[in-house]
């Protein structure tokens, strides 16, 4: 394994009992470390189709994946220690308080005591939901939810961080706190593969990305190089729907 | 063990923040069984207890219609009424009553019944000493006997008819006796010319003593609290499936079991510490409801609820069920796609598993064939269990068949819903 490919995804392929499409056609690319990715693409363009097998919680029909060396069909042990994943929806306790969540998520993941708590503190405080942490988590505001969606997807310093979506539905100030703790991640050395739909966004934060259209990768690379390379387009928005083109995706 | 205990504080704090769920879980068992008990506590005693009223009417005024008569009001199941209304009973008005539904038996007691009785004694007596005397027996019977009118309501039971009847004729052949032996004792002190102490003792000398078939020499008699309290306390067990079920899809809807399943750990863990929790609920469940047989019922005139000898056979039986329903719920939530599903489907099961199990109506009062199939419900095995224990005295190894099944049944509950699950998996 190389710092170039910390991630390596070969001839992926996938489709969903009682589909006759499949959701992924021979998906290939290869994400390097410490880098933020990039995986932008229309609605229903498999990007959460990916992310779900690549944290082996779908499973692939064919094709290989090796994180940070390890085989996803042989390791996939190995691999869940290393990974951490923030999913599309808000996955937590309702009637529990942001604490009892995280406490719970930590024990889960192995962490316990004194560390712990730290650790807790310290993301509640980065996020600024310290104040609110005793609170019902069904009392909280959406903004709140996500911010405590991503905290627990991350409380065990994961070195690579899955995230769906991770800023959607929320406001300027939500998201501006989200995209710098990320940023505030990756350079202590944290790699992010990071989906979403809003490309100004991902134009600020990744360094590189793939667009995905019905299954299938239709580029990826370098963000500033991609953008060299098409020097017709002046921005990532303008290669994308170049690439997707405007047709609805809804059905 | 980090992550069970964490997980099974997570279930506790999840349990006790919802109020309705707890309703559920607790008092709503409480009120059901209060309320079961309580009905067909009623409904047995009227056909146990209440004092049935028997038209009665005496035109002897001698031995054997007071012998009748006392007899009828001692044996404390029947109540005796000459009168109606203020009015004479005759046997017109009998007629009438009974026609019109407002009693069930009616008995009249002809005019010189008891002499027809010492007609026929002395008649019997005085040829046995005298054997010049030719009459034939045989004639004096046809012409002579006496005959006494029953009038039963046609819905009557036919049980119940050939008991009164049974007991008449005991009263008769009573008294007919003793008459027939006071003129022979007569006979005998006339011939011995001594003074006449032979005693009859119209009770004769064979007594009864009603046992019930229990275990360990105890006698628990059987009533509706010891019926009641077990059968319903096993069916709100299998009630678990709606909180239970809740909790299984809800984890599932809102991705925190694909959180869980992203983890290191294993999801087993979780699913453990959910059973766990949920069994113990069970438990306290089953402990509410033993209060309430214990303490409340008797506050509203019932029988205490007797436990039985054997403790431990009771702990073992209450975690069995409990498994047993946990198991079930579990398997349910696995399989059902929404909670609707899921109560819908689970609440209806377990009405028909305890209707076929004997928990509304006992199984030797179903048809035959019913009382075959009774046998394949799991509430069935739960309550045959503790009518072991609490109704037979038996101790832990007249459970074991049935602990055996219920286990059985969770392991293959639980076996199919892992098998699903990994069907399921996407
Ligand atoms: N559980 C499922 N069963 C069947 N089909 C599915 C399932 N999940 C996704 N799909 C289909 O697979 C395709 C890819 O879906 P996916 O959720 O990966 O898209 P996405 O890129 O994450 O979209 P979005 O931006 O809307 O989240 C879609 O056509 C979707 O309808
Ligand atoms: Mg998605």
């Amino acid at each position: 394994m190389t710092k170039e490919s910390l991630i390596k995804i070969e001839k992926l392929f996938k489709t969903y009992k009682g589909d006759d499409e499949p959701a992924l056609k021979n998906i290939s690319f290869t994400i390097p470390g410490n880098e933020i990715f990039g995986l932008l693409g229309p609605n229903g363009a498999g990007k959460t189709t990916t992310l779900n097998i690549l944290c082996g919680y779908y499973k692939k029909d064919s094709g290989t994946v090796q994180i940070n060396g390890y085989s996803l069909d042989k390791n996939l042990k190995e691999i869940k220690k290393i990974i951490g994943v923030v999913p599309q929806d808000i996955a937590l306790y309702e009637t529990l308080t942001a604490r009892e969540n995280l406490r719970f998520i930590g024990n889960m993941c192995g962490m316990r005591g004194k560390k712990l708590n730290n650790r807790i503190n310290e993301c509640l405080e980065l996020l600024s939901l310290d104040k609110s942490s005793y609170r019902l988590v069904k009392t909280y505001s959406g903004g709140m939810k996500r911010r405590l969606n991503l905290i627990a997807g991350l409380l065990h310093e994961p070195k690579i961080l899955f995230l769906d979506e991770p800023t959607v539905g929320i406001d300027v100030q939500s998201r501006t706190v989200i995209l710098e703790y990320l940023k505030e991640l990756n350079k202590k050395g944290t790699t992010i593969i990071y989906t979403s739909h809003y490309l100004e966004e991902a134009e600020q934060l990744c360094s590189s990305i793939a667009i995905i259209d019905y299954g299938t990768i239709l580029i990826e690379g370098n963000l500033q190089s991609l953008i060299k390379s098409k020097s017709e387009y002046s921005d990532l928005e303008t290669i994308f729907l170049q690439l997707t083109g405007r047709k609805l995706r809804d059905n | 063990m980090l992550q069970l205990f964490s997980s099974i504080y997570k279930e506790i704090l999840i349990i006790i923040r919802d109020k309705a769920g707890i309703a559920i879980l607790f008092l709503m068992p409480m009120v059901l069984i209060f309320v079961m008990t309580l009905i067909q506590d009623s409904t047995f005693r009227k056909l146990d207890e209440a004092r049935l009223e028997i038209l009665f009417l005496d035109y002897d005024q001698d031995s054997l219609g007071m012998a009748i008569k006392q007899g009828l009001q001692g044996s404390g199941f029947f109540e005796l009424a000459t009168t109606y209304e203020n009015k004479f009973l005759d046997q017109e008005l009998i007629h009438q009553l009974l026609n019109k539904g407002k009693f069930q038996i009616g008995i009249i007691i002809p005019n010189g019944a008891t002499n027809t009785i010492r007609n026929k004694a002395e008649l019997i007596v005085s040829q046995a000493f005298d054997s010049n005397d030719s009459t034939n027996i045989n004639e004096v019977k046809a012409q002579d006997d006496a005959t006494i009118i029953l009038y039963f309501d046609p819905a009557i039971k036919n049980s119940f008819k050939q008991s009164v009847k049974n007991s008449l004729q005991n009263f008769t052949f009573a008294i007919e006796a003793k008459i027939t032996f006071d003129y022979l004792a007569e006979e005998f002190s006339d011939i011995l010319s001594s003074p006449n102490n032979i005693y009859f003792d119209p009770k004769g000398s064979i007594r009864f003593e009603e046992l019930y078939a229990t275990d360990e020499h105890t006698e628990i008699i059987p009533n509706s609290v010891q019926h009641n309290v077990p059968a319903w306390a096993v069916f709100a067990m299998f009630f678990i499936l709606i909180p239970l079920t809740g909790n299984i899809i809800k984890e599932r809807d809102n991705g925190t079991a694909m959180r869980l399943e992203i983890m290191p750990s294993s999801y087993l863990v979780v699913l453990i510490a959910k059973a766990l929790v949920y069994i113990f609920v069970c438990f306290i469940q089953f402990c509410l409801m033993l209060l309430v047989g214990m303490v409340f019922l008797p506050m509203f005139g019932l029988p205490v609820l007797e436990l039985g000898p054997n403790k431990m056979a009771l702990f073992i039986m209450v975690i069995s069920t409990a498994i047993a329903a946990t198991s079930y719920a579990i398997l349910l939530g696995t399989i059902a796609s929404t909670h609707e599903q899921a109560a819908s489907f689970g609440s209806v099961s377990v009405i028909v598993l305890a209707a076929l199990g004997g928990i509304w109506v006992p199984v030797f009062i179903m048809p035959g064939f019913m009382q075959a199939i009774s046998i394949v419900s799991p509430l069935n095995w739960g309550l045959e269990g503790f009518y072991n224990i609490f109704l037979r005295g038996g101790g832990i190894k007249s459970i074991l068949p049935f602990v055996g099944l219920l286990i059985g049944f969770s392991i293959i509950s639980v076996f199919i819903a892992y098998q699903f699950r990994r069907f399921r998996k996407v």
